[in-house]
Order: structure tokens, then C-alpha cells, then sequence
């Protein structure tokens, strides 16, 4: 992301892109230890943009459970506001798992206004809008 | 129908559950995280672990089973 004062919050499609998020979505699948069937369990985070420089920073939530993890309440960063999340599933699809995005994530994701990307074995998935929703007024969290 | 399908047994809802959750105990480590919902439906018993607290985000997994036999007809494992 440039470093300029940003217009509008970044789509779903830029933040895949991004490299902090990149870098993010990596260290969360590593930490996730999804050839561990023993521990495997999820991991996320918020990602947000800085309202004068448009940077992107990140913040990573409590270790989740096998196939949950709780994103409802991000911590608040001064001079910054949500414009996604991110969060894996480390369970295998070879053995008949889900990689995309569940029920209770797309509600999730609809409630919260803002993209998730999810890491899976098969890739990154995408759920939610395409970008946070009204924009990046309405408070430093989720839009209201 | 049929005297014999109207008098073919069928399973009790605790024998179904049962079919569902030793196959979820064989994928998901912990099933203290769900509540589970059963439902006959036309196409059979359909057998559903939503997680307790629907602030998250992951899932649970999701069966139909054959009234008759037991079968597993579908089952979905959500995360």
C-alpha cells in the first residue's frame, strides 16, 4: 500500500496483495501447525489501515480451537480503522474438510462489515464484503 | 407404500446421534465447543454441530443419516 492519505478502504483483492498481509496470512498458517492433528487449531487477526499514511498494520487475535477462533472484539489502534480480518482453517481437505469459509464465518463476516481472508491448504479464500462497509468513516473497530 | 417399507424400523434419534458422534469424535478433538441440533427431514435424519458461541467464526461438522440402516448419506466438516 502507498504511504498517502487513502480514499477508501482497500479491497479484498488488495489485501491479498499486500505483502504485510501476506506475511500475516503466513505466519498465522505456521502457527496454526496444521500437520499437527493433535494441535492444529486456528489463528487470525484484524488488519488495519493508518487514516494519514493509508499504511497497512496488523494484529493478531488469541490462539483459537480446532476449528474456531473468536474475532469479534479488535483492540483498538490510535489513528487506524478495521478494513479486514484474517483468520485459517488447518484441517486437511484430503481428509474431507471444508477450506472455504463456514456458515457461521459468512454470518460472521456480513455482521462485521469488513473482508476475511482465510488461509487454507488449498489456498486463500475470501468471505464478507468485497471492502469495509460505508467506507472508512463510522469508528476505529467494525463499521457501525 | 408397501406393508413391509410401512413397517421397516427405523432408528431411534439416540441411535442416530450416536452414529454422528462417534464419527465427529474420529475428526474433531473436542465436541464440548457444539450443541447439536437433530431434525427428521424427508430425506433423513439430519444431524448438526453448531458452535455454542455464534460470535465466532468456524463450524462444525454436518450429517444426514438413512433412518432405516444408519448410514451416513452426507456429512460436511466445517472449520
Amino acid at each position: 500500500m502507498e504511504d498517502a492519505a487513502p480514499i477508501g478502504p482497500p479491497t479484498a483483492s488488495e489485501l491479498r496483495a499486500d505483502p504485510v498481509v501476506q506475511s500475516a496470512l503466513e505466519a498465522a498458517w505456521h502457527d496454526s501447525k496444521p500437520h499437527d492433528p493433535d494441535t492444529r487449531h486456528e489463528e487470525g487477526g484484524w488488519i488495519y489501515m493508518n487514516l494519514t499514511t493509508g499504511e497497512i498494520t496488523v494484529r493478531r487475535a488469541a490462539a483459537g480451537y480446532q476449528s474456531e477462533v473468536n474475532l469479534a472484539n479488535p483492540p483498538h489502534v490510535t489513528g487506524h480503522v478495521v478494513v479486514g480480518v484474517f483468520h485459517t482453517h488447518p484441517n486437511p481437505s484430503a481428509e474431507g474438510w471444508e477450506p472455504g469459509p463456514s456458515e457461521a464465518d459468512r454470518y460472521a463476516d456480513e455482521r462485521d462489515g469488513v473482508p476475511d481472508l482465510i488461509r487454507a491448504d488449498n489456498g486463500i479464500h475470501d468471505s464478507g464484503p468485497d471492502s469495509r462497509r460505508g467506507g472508512l468513516a463510522g469508528g476505529p473497530g467494525f463499521p457501525s | 407404500m408397501s406393508s413391509a417399507q410401512l413397517l421397516a424400523p427405523q432408528l431411534s434419534s439416540d441411535e442416530v446421534l450416536r452414529v454422528a458422534r462417534l464419527d465427529a469424535e474420529r475428526a474433531y478433538r473436542d465436541l464440548t465447543r457444539f450443541v447439536i441440533r437433530i431434525v427428521r427431514e424427508s430425506d433423513g435424519w439430519h444431524v448438526d454441530f453448531d458452535l455454542k458461541d455464534a460470535g465466532t467464526r468456524g463450524g462444525g461438522p454436518h450429517y444426514v443419516i438413512d433412518p432405516e440402516s444408519g448410514v451416513i448419506v452426507t456429512k460436511r466438516y466445517e472449520q
